[in-house]
């Protein structure tokens, strides 16, 4: 697959601050892939993410050295208001990610589109088309201010994805949900991988990491300390040096090798646990 | 949970509602400024009597009136105490209180300065109250107002009743804490600090956070002329209104400028 | 220290009922969670163990004491509660001014504030940002300030609203030992909580809520037995559960040496009959 995204030496140090909050990072994401970006806190996951969207240098101060290329330009000749159509972004507090200045949802959802000047025609096209994706379609004639904290973050979500980007940015964006909310979060970002969406998706529940990830980007530090494939960082890596959990599924199948039980494949996911738990007990 | 709408706007579908946004604000100026030029303490209150008319058209007459008595009483208090017995102009003396003298001139400006006052913050409720946020912001771009002002505007409008649910979550977390809210004005006036600090700390975070996701709407585009979802026509009648309104002041002035100088 | 709930009732002045009835006795120091849907009343219920909301009907006594006869302020030297989000509580210009304000509120002999303070920095591992201003701490080490704010105070009942939210694994594991030190020292610990990995592994008893009653309160093991009735409460047992459950052993298993030892056992047992 084509790399759409390539990253090159990137270190970021915020002006408050006398440590770099990332330090040298490279990795290329390929298009239509999910990636995923874990690590403990402070080890510059959010640092990445706002570098990535060009809030970095943009809005937040401080040193940036290296280069962020999507479709091999170089973002940093860009203006905020040319990236928001490449690539998007959508974080943690869904009540901060509401414009304040429109009282619906569907005029929520045209905010960004009116200031990149999108003709009304094409406006109400997308919004619909948007609405029907992320599942409120019910609400479009609501106050944001009225619906729940699931409810606002796919508003937060359609928002950004309204704007057409082919890469969305997704940094801790369940984790102040309730796990319904979260798991409709997630069903929707498949989807839009479906759709031909790169994903780049920060989390800390390594369950659903190693469910959704066909990479995974280990931070540590401020530093990469690896990148590869979900089976084989989830499986391989000695993640108790990065302070990250090992998902539950994945530990089940290295016990259950152990003691010579299972000898396949590292297990991603639940339904893979369950097989081979019973294939021990079945046959 | 109990569910607070969280915006000052209440769609109730009445005849101020349906005017143009603009009209509405055309109407604050107009009316706000002919209460302070024209030179008559009862001028203020006559408007304020239309005002309540008004919101009565509006559906929210008994908010309106709860708002005015709310706002106006604490004023008119503070302002009789500084004004009555404390304005330099003070010639004529209606009360003799031995270490201090209640003057004429004094109540009459307290008068005009409420009366002014009500009529801008009255009209001003009534706006905000029966606008829907959108249209607001389409009319605003209609007529130029495009981009940081009228955002400005808008935010701060939609951001207070926000504010207002924090500030009982954070006086609920104080009182967790050992801390009395309520009781004597000594006790409240202790807790002042306690609460306003985490309002002021919290909407730190949010207006960083805010901004960021205004950057990565496009908020910050230049060179562009933005479109707008909502559509803000002006109707017919919003223009009668807004040219009576402007009839009204040049009345009001042309007025305001004979009874001052004597002219007649 | 026991709660006794009594028929507790909660009607918003908007009109919706949120409690329908709660009555169950919370007692000794096994830690409680509390589970449910978002809106199934789980804040509300808390609310009202320190008097922050007032029943609408029935009655909360604290040691026999009834929740309506004191104050909120009058009641945290009792019970503390930890709001879900620190920027919610914290003002002041440092960590350990922060500790100190609770204690001073509820007239604190000065050396019990001292020796309180060391302690909750020190289980909140605070002890090297004490000078620190909260506001420069991350939001995380927020959350922990805001805790050791409510431990400083030495309440006997220390409520927590979904404390591991956007922790990581250090962070989860801070907070476990957290809530192990307070049970030893014979603090009641409350809390609100989706993170039912947290859930599993660090409390005995879970109540789970549901539209505004309670669906299931018991022994976690009870609890989780119980799949079916758990799923009208939209509640998904931990994964390791999940998984054992699905294998088809029917006690069951919060960890994941747990089930792999029962699969062992299980299999040692077909394999000799």
């Amino acid at each position: 697959m084509d790399s759409i995204l390539k990253v090159e030496g990137l270190s970021f140090k915020y002006s408050n601050s006398k440590e770099y909050a990332i330090r040298d990072i490279s990795f290329e994401a390929k298009q239509g892939e999910i990636l995923c970006v874990v690590g403990a806190n402070g080890s510059g996951k959010s640092t990445i993410c706002n570098a990535l969207v060009g809030l970095i240098p943009h809005y937040i101060d401080g040193e940036r050295e290296g280069t962020v290329k999507i479709f091999n330009e170089n973002t940093a000749g860009l203006k905020m208001g040319e990236l928001v159509t490449k690539i998007g972004l959508v974080f943690q507090n869904p009540f901060n990610q509401l414009s304040y200045t429109t009282s619906t949802v569907e005029q929520e959802l045209a905010y960004g589109l009116g200031n990149i000047g999108v003709p009304r025609d094409e406006m109400v096209l997308r919004i619909q088309k948007i609405a029907k994706r992320m599942r409120i379609d019910k609400f479009l004639h609501k106050n944001p201010l009225e619906l729940s904290g699931g409810q606002v973050q796919r508003v937060a979500l359609g928002s950004s994805i309204v704007m057409d980007p082919d890469i969305i940015v997704l940094d801790e964006c369940t984790s102040q949900l309730d796990p319904m909310g979260s798991e409709e979060i997630f069903d929707i970002i498949k989807d839009l991988n479906q759709d031909g969406k790169t994903i780049i998706l920060v989390d800390h529940d390594m369950e659903k990491v190693a469910r959704i990830a066909d990479r995974v980007m280990v931070l540590h530090e401020g530093e990469l300390a690896a990148i590869d494939t979900t089976k084989n960082i989830f499986g391989n890596l000695a993640m108790e040096n990065y302070a990250i959990a090992v998902p539950d599924f994945t530990q089940i199948g290295l016990s259950l090798q152990d003691n010579h039980l299972y000898n396949g494949e590292p297990i991603m996911n639940e339904q893979e646990a369950i097989a081979a738990a019973k294939k021990v007990l079945y046959s | 949970m109990a569910k607070k709408s969280g915006t000052f706007y209440e769609p109730l579908d009445s005849p101020i509602e349906r005017l143009d946004p603009i009209t509405k604000f055309v109407a604050i100026f107009a009316l706000g400024l002919s209460s302070v030029v024209f030179p008559s303490v009862f001028i203020g209150y006559v408007i304020l009597l239309g005002l309540f008319f008004v919101a009565y058209k509006a559906k929210i007459l008994k908010k309106f009136a709860k708002f005015i008595i709310g706002f106006a009483i604490p004023i008119m208090v503070m302002l009789f105490f500084i004004q009555g017995f404390y304005n330099p102009d003070n010639v004529t003396i209606i009360a003799d209180l031995g270490f201090a003298q209640l003057g004429l001139e004094g109540i009459l400006k307290m008068l005009n300065i409420v009366g002014s006052l009500l009529v801008f913050l009255g009209s001003f409720y009534i706006t905000t109250k029966t606008t829907d946020t959108g249209r607001m912001v389409a009319s605003f771009q209609r007529v130029g107002i495009t981009g940081k002002a009228g955002y400005l505007i808008l935010a701060t409008l939609n951001v207070i009743p926000q504010m207002q649910k924090k500030v009982s979550v954070i006086q609920e977390a104080q009182n967790s804490r050992g801390l009395e809210t309520s009781g004597s004005l000594k006790t409240r006036l202790k807790a002042i600090v306690p609460l306003i600090g985490p309002l002021i700390m919290g909407s730190l975070i949010d207006v960083q956070e805010r901004g960021m996701t205004l950057e990565v709407r496009g908020f910050g585009m230049k060179g562009i002329k933005q479109t707008n979802f909502v559509q803000a026509e002006e109707a017919p009648v919003d223009k009668k209104i807004k040219r009576l309104f402007l009839i009204y002041f040049l009345l009001i002035i042309v007025a305001s400028i004979i009874i001052r100088f004597n002219l007649i | 220290m026991k709660i006794e709930i009594k028929d507790l009732i909660h009607t918003y002045p908007t009109g919706d009922t949120a409690l329908k009835g709660i009555s169950t006795i919370i007692e000794g120091t096994e830690p409680v969670a509390i589970i449910g849907q978002n809106g199934s009343g789980k804040t509300t219920f808390v609310k009202h163990l320190n008097g922050i909301l007032q029943p609408t009907g029935g009655d909360i006594l604290i040691n026999g004491e009834s929740i309506k006869d004191k104050t909120t302020a009058q009641w945290s030297k009792q019970v503390g509660y930890v709001f879900q989000n620190p920027d919610d509580q914290l003002f002041l210009n440092t960590v350990k001014n922060e500790l100190e304000f609770g204690p001073k509120r509820i007239n604190m002999p000065a050396e019990e504030v001292d020796r309180n303070i060391a302690y909750a920095a020190e289980l909140c591992k605070l002890q090297d940002s004490l000078e620190v201003h909260p506001f420069d701490l991350r939001q995380t080490e927020k959350k922990f300030c805001a805790i050791a704010s409510i431990i400083a105070m030495d309440p006997d009942v220390i409520i927590f609203d979904e404390p591991t939210m956007g922790q990581d694994v250090e962070g989860s594991e801070r907070l476990a030992n957290i809530i192990d030190d307070l049970r030893n020292r014979g603090k009641l610990c409350i809390t609100i909580s989706h993170d039912m990995k947290f859930v599993v592994k660090e409390f005995s008893r879970i109540i789970v809520l549901c539209e505004g009653e309670i669906l299931l309160d018991g022994d976690k093991y009870e609890v989780l037995s119980q799949p079916e009735i758990l799923k009208k409460s939209f509640v998904t047992p931990p994964p390791v559960t999940r998984v054992s459950q699905q294998a088809g052993i029917q006690k069951p298993i919060f960890t994941v040496d747990a089930l792999v030892h029962e699969i062992m056992k299980t299999r040692k047992k077909e394999l000799s009959s």
